[in-house]
């Protein structure tokens, strides 16, 4: 077994033993079922929601709560491993410093797929059961997207962990991310977008600049491509080159944003003081 | 490891965080095999020393361990490096058997050399036992079994004894022993020389990131305090000895408990070289 294969394992289990993955997992699960539940009363029916009706109300929720635990625990990987003094002991083993970030990445990644395929799953399985219509691959595809996410919020909350001092900072700085990439963005851009004229190139590099947008626009089109929920990035970009074209882009661009990261903290990390 | 190859060679090894020089033009070469004492007090360097050792931290000059640069191939390098951190760094809620296993696998090493060293250092029975329920003690022989894990040449053991009550320090001592008998060289930092009295071959005093001194321990032993002698009676009875030295006109008043010691020793060859230094300029 490899270093970054065994520091990854380790992250894994220090997750189970911290009881956070369990736990991320029950949420998960509870608020599928919950939002399916609710989603059905609110129709006037009783019991549970079909997977296309569950999947949408799922995404919104998703591009909150995921972004959110993977850039904490980014954020806290290498920073915490300083403020605790272990990161000297763990960079004296024979191992690089590549090594020990890429294991922390893969072993933060792996554990919060875990926890967020395990909660869709419990709730996939008891929504199939009562559900009126069963449409799997849409459920799927958002979880696959939800995790590709996850991919790249670890990424960028190991980045915050690599240039920050301690662990404090390096959280303060992944709230900050989370907080503009998650509720700032639309707002501050659509003012921007209106105030500077911008044409469609601009439109869409605007797009790119941030992955949750990225995934929400992708899960949309997957899902249920409606121009008003697409909002104007989304829309513009679906017209311009079409469903597949779309597709291709913001996967394309999804994959950079889960590989920058990682770089430049890897990058980093080699030149930094420890 | 050849034993015409130094197990650890510095060579202007300099080290500088901003304008401040924590290790400064530091050249020495260590003789497999042979116990070191890094002395010097808090901020002298010494655990910056190691970490170059280790090439956790960038470094001017050049640093080998058994022949492989530090800069060039660190992995090999720590590979060949067993190190003891003065605080050990190990999970509180991991078992003190999963933590060496963790480490067995970075270094890969076999499991089965997990239970050996468990059991070597005296901690078989509490393996079970999280780290944090450990006593500083065991804690601090865990990670001497760490340090071992891959039978490495050398060790780089920072402040080692300094929690160790006298009893574990001696159990300590006596491992360290049986590991020079085994070939390893032993680098043991120290501001608390007393820690580790009678262990050392050699010393190396570090001030301000400077060696002041380098001595081996026998040649340290030979150097004339005063005009006082350490005696070693062998066995004989004092009375005879003291009879014997009233033969040759040394009166009973001439004779006083003399407290020279290792410590006293090199506290005296430091206060000369410094005089010697001061006379020079």
């Amino acid at each position: 077994m490899n270093a970054v294969t065994t520091i990854a394992r380790k992250e894994v289990r220090d997750a189970i033993a911290g009881r956070w993955l369990v736990l991320y997992a029950a949420v998960f699960a509870t608020l599928a079922l919950g939002l399916s539940y609710l989603g059905q009363k609110n129709l006037g029916g009783l019991g549970f929601e079909n997977f296309s009706r569950t999947t949408a109300s799922l995404l919104n929720l998703c591009l909150l709560l995921s972004p959110l635990i993977a850039l904490s625990l980014g954020a806290g990987s290498i920073a915490g491993e300083r403020d605790r003094g272990h990161l000297p002991y763990l960079l004296s083993q024979p191992i690089s410093r590549l090594d020990l970030l890429l294991g922390k990445f893969a072993g933060l990644t792996s554990a919060i797929a875990i926890a967020t395929i395990a909660g869709f799953g419990a709730g996939g399985v008891v929504i199939a059961t009562f559900a009126s219509s069963v449409d799997v691959s849409t459920y799927v595809t958002l979880l696959c997207l939800v995790l590709a996410l996850t991919a790249v919020m670890t990424g960028l909350g190991l980045l915050a962990s690599v240039v920050s001092s301690s662990r404090v900072q390096a959280l303060g700085i992944a709230m900050m991310v989370w907080f503009v990439a998650v509720l700032f963005f639309d707002l501050v851009l659509i003012g921007a977008v209106s105030q500077a004229s911008l044409g469609g190139t601009g439109l869409l590099v605007t797009l790119l600049l941030n992955p949750v947008e990225i995934v929400r626009v992708l899960a949309i089109i997957q899902l249920e491509p409606d121009l008003e929920v697409l909002g104007p990035f989304g829309s513009y970009l679906l017209e311009s080159v079409g469903a597949t074209g779309a597709t291709a882009i913001l996967s394309a661009a999804l994959a950079a944003w889960a590989v920058i990261p990682v770089a430049a903290a890897a990058w980093l990390f080699a030149r930094r003081e420890i | 490891m050849a034993r015409d190859v130094p197990a650890v060679a510095a060579t202007g090894l300099t080290k500088r965080y901003g304008r401040t020089t924590a290790v400064d033009n530091l050249t020495f070469a260590l003789n497999p095999g042979e116990i070191v004492a890094l002395l010097g007090p808090n901020g002298a360097g010494k655990t910056t020393t190691f970490k170059c050792i280790l090439g956790i931290t960038g470094f001017d000059g050049s640093v080998e361990v058994a022949g492989k640069s530090v800069r060039r191939h660190g992995k090999d390098a720590r590979q060949l490096i067993g190190y003891l951190p003065q605080t050990p760094a190990f999970d509180s809620a991991d078992t003190a058997q999963t933590s060496l296993r963790f480490l067995a696998d970075l270094k890969a090493v076999a499991v089965a050399q997990v239970e050996t060293l468990l059991k070597r250092v005296n901690l078989y029975d509490q393996r079970l036992m999280k780290v944090g329920e450990l006593s500083g003690g065991m804690r601090q022989r865990l990670a001497l079994a760490a340090a071992l894990l891959s039978d490495p040449p050398v060790l780089l053991l920072d402040e080692p004894t300094a929690n160790l009550d006298l009893q574990n320090r001696q159990q300590f001592h006596d491992m360290l022993r049986d590991l020079r008998s085994e070939g390893k060289t032993v680098v043991l930092s120290t501001h608390f020389i007393e820690s580790i009295s009678g262990l050392p071959d050699r010393f190396i005093v570090l001030e301000q990131g400077r060696i002041i001194l380098d001595i081996s321990a026998t040649e340290l032993a030979a150097r004339r305090v005063d005009n006082r002698f350490l005696v070693n009676l062998n066995g004989t009875a004092p009375a005879a000895f003291l009879s014997a030295l009233a033969h040759i006109g040394i009166r009973r008043d001439h004779i006083s408990p003399d407290e020279t010691n290792i410590e006293h020793a090199l506290a005296h060859e430091l206060a000369s070289r410094q005089k010697g230094g001061e006379a020079q300029r």
